[in-house]
């Protein structure tokens, strides 16, 4: 199958990795979306559910499907190629005059009463997902958050969408239907007439707040109709049941009234004329390259012993010295590979089985196999351009999106995956054992989308002298210390970077980055007395009345409390007790003799009966105790000192939230 | 005459409209090129059906109509004919008749809510073949999805689902006999289930990842049918089971497989199917295999196979411990470092741990310490 195309570059897709080709058969264009199957994470079901809802529309105002097949780890979608760019891309000159506005909206409605009218929800309607062909016919795109309703007037209760352009009753989960689209068909047309939806420079979890508080946004402005502003109005009205249908739509005066298609040529030519203007930055063509994923990547003399086989049964293994029937995979060059070829070398020193009597060739490929599969996590991070050009970025935006904790969602719209899907388990996202520095780097690019990147002088630390501290200390080796890094990669760093870029002040700005500093000094150097810290911390505030129902932590008189996420609290007391404070500078006296003995209401300890009994117990108790297990383990994000004045109520969103991922967690694995 | 005022072209009634449908596609299907006015019509009276059936956005449903026209496709036994011939349909009217059987095969008398639909009641008594036919469509591509969807609807019914496994092939068109099934005796193979395991492995992604779910709804929502049909058949399904899926050539095929062959072997329905299968140390192999398969997802799909069934499992077979104590060195080594880069998968790392201490626990050479379990082949 994959033989009938011809990959040519890579295009600015907004949903995974999109590649133009040709269809060799009939020299057709086409557009080809690489999925990383072993990256997606636990179930294809998703994956597959998204092809089938693709497979079954055939509409000329949806984006044609046109075959899809597995080669090697990847799925190949192959669809129609659609040259002009999706809406986003064409407001990056500028907003939408109201003339082309409307000939959009037509044509989306035209798309979304197909949809519906053959059970669809698209779920997650914006400029992004809008693509223009060349001459200018208007498509929707990316269905994968698409949901197929087996009865038309069914309800769905998922959560999911991006966050500026969810219904409020989407956001509720009190049910919604085919209506949820046309909120986001509203927001979709303030977005083109304003250059970005409503509330976009809020923060995105509180957006998730304010949509079912505030009053439905309206467009404001005395250049744009009448017509136009009822338009936006009968698409944003809160109570879905009053709120019009496509059909409806499809009769309004301002819909009634827009022109052809083919004006909108010129916001694609615009688009053209405004890319000549900045080519100083010159865009850098990708160009699809084959991965070789058939390298046998561990080189391993042990196999398996079963002495009642025949020889020639056996899978012979693989001479370790023989390179030439191993494809060399290329290389990717560029500075920011270095930290990832780095990491490698740890690894395999670490690996037991990366045996070193490996010839260096083969150690060159497994580096890369891994190196190239690592970097899929920065997807979700524009690269800059030209920079890179040979390493491939193959994997799939809900991968990206997916590994997202609730409270790192993307600040920017539009563009990069910020869609929200439904948790997932937790997975490999992190490669490596120490989430030291180097991973910081990477998020540091994430959040500085389109910003300054911050924390520019950890950066630049990280480039002169990376890995070295790492290297220097032993991999953690308690639970205690493996606790440390985990809170640092998932909580202290992101919530540090997420309350910089919060802060506009420079001066502040910079007294934050050195807490930033500082603090992650302490993590390379002594994780465990970090995760102490981090304890003691907790501990402190849930004991003092005011400022625990301040953070929406539950108040406590030293008794273990449900949503303490710190395991053994009892044991506390028996450390001695020191001011945080002074903690704070990294300094690496802190207490990492103490064991602590995990007590009987340690989450892990309980989760970990679960598990041992889960083969044979069934029903709600072990549902229950899932969640409080996972209950535990998430209120680690709301650890005290990093809950930033301005943002108490990302706890209480985030139980909230989080209660929701919890459904639709238990709604897909119903027990393991 | 009544002719004009109702605007019979508009509003059949029922009967007419499974008349009209019958008779439309025998002429739709006998035409060599497909005509423009007979699609056309064909299309519009599946369209009508539909909203009967289904109603619209706007249009709320009657049950009264929907059991109306129900009988009179049952009648007419226009379900046979679409579920042979879905595949001719055109792209709209397929998925159009995929809402029409599937609203048939959900829909119950509102008088009777306790008893099953009436079409499946007519399929067990009259033509389980529909239920094979809807099977066979997942040979072509432009069936295969329609069809999927029909089936799984249908085998909410444990019934249906004995038609699949127990369903043989049929020279002299009788159909199977339901009611006189030896629910304990093992098949002949060449039934219509056995065909799931090259549509899987061999249909085109669609076709197979349709092909699979069906086959996954199969084994794991009848309990008891399933854990019978597989103690009859145990040897010739694993053997199948094992040699096209989890040792398939496809990627996804393969990973799928053995997370269902997990799903199979751990539910408790099962017990017996699971203690025959850790017993033999063939299998215990084929997993281990997948432990260093070179694709990460596959190691870890193969880990919960081989975790809960093989090393936690009280009861090993000397077979089976054999192999196990002959590799202790091996996965001593092998395992602290087995996909290392899921250290925030806490309960893979805590499982992780806990076989490794099963295996150090291991006695030093087989013995049968515990009562060997029952082997009835």
């Amino acid at each position: 199958m994959a033989d009938n195309y011809q990959v040519l570059e890579e295009l600015d897709g907004s949903f995974g990795v999109v590649y133009k080709a040709i269809e060799k058969s009939t020299g057709e264009l086409v557009a080809i979306k690489h999925i990383d199957l072993e990256g997606s994470g636990d179930d294809l079901a998703e994956i597959q559910q998204e092809i089938s809802v693709l497979s079954t529309c055939k509409s000329p105002y949806v984006t044609q499907y046109k075959a899809s097949f597995v080669k090697g780890v990847k799925l190949w979608i192959v669809m129609e190629y659609l040259g002009g760019g999706s809406c986003l891309d064409l407001l990056k000159p500028g907003s939408f005059s109201e003339a082309h506005i409307a000939i959009i909206c037509r044509e989306l409605l035209l798309g979304l009463d197909y949809l519906h009218h053959t059970g669809k929800i698209h779920r997650d309607i914006k400029a992004a997902n809008t693509l223009l062909s060349q001459d200018g016919r208007v498509k929707i795109a990316d269905f994968g958050v698409a949901a197929q309703l087996t009865n038309i007037k069914s309800q769905r209760m998922t959560f999911v969408g991006t966050p500026f352009w969810m219904a409020p009753e989407v956001i509720q989960e009190n049910g919604y239907d085919f209506k949820a689209d046309i909120w986001s068909l509203g927001i979709t047309a303030m977005e083109m007439a304003n250059g970005a939806p409503p509330n976009a420079e809020t923060h995105p979890m509180k957006v998730l707040f304010l949509i079912p508080k505030a009053p439905a946004p309206r467009l404001e402005g005395s250049k744009w109709s009448k017509d136009f502003k009822d338009f936006i109005a009968s698409c944003l009205i809160k109570d879905p049941d009053r709120r019009a249908t496509a059909k409806e739509l499809l009769r309004h005066r301002f819909i009634q009234r827009a022109g052809r298609t083919e004006t909108l040529r010129e916001l694609i030519l615009r688009k053209e004329q405004f890319d000549t203007s900045e080519d100083e930055h010159e865009t850098h063509r990708r160009y699809y390259e084959e991965t070789m994923q058939n390298i046998s990547p561990r080189e391993d003399q042990d196999e398996w012993v079963f002495d009642t086989l025949k020889p020639s049964t056996v899978k012979m293994p693989v001479n370790k010295h023989t390179t030439k029937r191993r494809k060399l995979a290329r290389i990717p060059s560029g500075g920011n590979d270095i930290s990832e070829a780095l990491l490698e070398r740890l690894n395999i020193n670490e690996t037991p089985l990366g045996t070193l009597s490996a010839s260096p060739a083969v150690r060159k490929v497994r580096k890369v196999s891994t190196a190239s599969r690592r970097s899929s996590f920065a997807t979700a991070i524009r690269q800059p351009s030209g920079s890179t050009p040979t390493a491939r970025r193959v994997s799939d935006n809900r991968r990206a999106s997916g590994q997202k904790q609730p409270l790192g969602l993307d600040m920017s719209f539009g563009n990069s995956p910020s869609t929200v899907r439904q948790f997932r388990r937790v997975s490999g996202e992190k490669e490596h054992g120490q989430p030291g520095p180097l991973s910081r780097s990477n998020s540091v690019i994430h959040v500085g989308d389109g910003n300054t990147p911050i924390h520019e002088d950890a950066g630049v630390q990280d480039e002169n002298a990376p890995l070295m501290p790492v290297d220097a200390h032993p991999p953690p080796a308690t639970k205690e210390a493996l606790l440390g890094r985990r809170a640092f990669s998932k909580i202290i760093d992101p919530a540090l970077q997420e309350t910089y870029a919060q802060t506009g002040s420079q001066t502040k700005r910079e007294a934050l980055s050195k807490v930033a500093n500082a603090w992650s000094a302490l993590d390379r150097v002594d994780p465990e007395g970090e995760y102490l810290l981090l304890k003691m911390m907790l501990e402190r505030v849930s004991g003092d009345a005011r400022l625990a129902t301040a953070l929406g932590i539950q108040f406590t008189h030293q008794s273990p409390v449900k949503n303490t996420p710190a395991p053994a609290v009892r044991e506390v007391s028996s450390i001695p007790p020191s001011t945080p404070s002074r903690r704070d500078s990294g300094a690496p006296d802190t207490p990492t003799k103490t064991k602590l003995v995990l007590a009987q209401n340690n989450p892990h300890l309980k989760s970990h009966h679960r598990r041992r009994q889960s083969a044979f117990v069934g029903g709600a108790v072990d549902r229950d105790l899932a969640a409080a297990a996972h209950y535990a383990g998430f209120d680690e994000k709301k650890l005290p000192g990093h809950v930033q004045p301005g943002m108490e109520h990302a706890g209480l969103l985030a139980d909230v939230l989080y209660g929701r991922w919890m459904e639709g967690l238990k709604s897909r694995w119903p027990l393991s | 005459m009544a002719f004009n005022i109702f605007n019979r072209n508009r509003q059949k009634s029922n009967p007419e409209l499974a008349k009209s449908l019958k008779e439309v596609l025998q002429r739709y299907i006998s035409e060599e090129k497909a005509n423009p006015k007979t699609e056309e019509e064909l299309s519009r009276s599946l369209t009508q059906m539909k909203t009967v059936l289904q109603g619209t956005t706007e249009l709320e449903v009657s049950p009264d109509q929907q059991h109306g026209l129900i009988s009179a496709l049952l009648q007419e036994d226009v379900l046979l004919y679409l579920a042979k011939s879905i595949h001719r349909l055109p792209f709209e009217s397929r998925k159009d008749t995929q809402v029409i059987m599937s609203s048939a095969f959900r829909f119950k008398p509102p008088n009777s809510p306790d008893l099953d639909p009436i079409a499946i009641n007519w399929v067990v008594k009259r033509r389980p073949e529909i239920i094979t036919a809807l099977c066979y469509g997942y040979d072509r591509k432009e069936s295969a999805m329609p069809c999927g969807g029909v089936l799984r609807e249908a085998l909410k019914h444990e019934v249906v689902a004995a038609i699949v496994l127990y369903d043989e092939p049929n020279p002299d068109g009788k159909p199977l006999d339901l009611a006189n099934i030896n629910l304990d005796a093992p098949v002949s193979g060449n039934g219509v289930f056995w065909n799931f395991f090259d549509w899987i492995d061999k249909g085109a992604f669609e076709v197979s990842a349709d092909a699979f779910n069906t086959f996954r709804e199969l084994l794991t929502k009848h309990k008891g049918l399933v854990a019978r049909y597989l103690q009859a058949n145990f040897d010739s399904f694993f053997a199948k089971y094992n040699k096209t899926l989890v040792q398939s050539e496809s990627y996804v095929t393969k990973r799928q497989s053995i997370k269902l062959l997990g799903e199979i072997l751990l539910d408790r329905s099962n017990y017996n199917i699971m203690t025959k299968y850790v017993d033999i140390g063939e299998h215990l192999k084929i997993i281990m295999r997948l432990l260093k398969d070179d694709r990460k997802m596959i190691n870890y799909e193969g880990f919960h196979v081989f975790k809960k069934v093989f090393v936690a499992n009280p009861n090993k077979s000397m077979e089976v411990q054999k192999i196990l104590i002959g590799n202790r060195d091996k996965l001593l080594k092998f395992l602290p470092a087995f996909l290392q880069d899921r250290q925030d998968d806490d309960q893979f790392m805590d499982e992780k741990s806990f076989l490794i201490r099963q295996i150090e626990l291991l006695p030093p050479a087989p013995m049968l310490t515990q009562q060997p379990v029952a082997r009835n082949y």
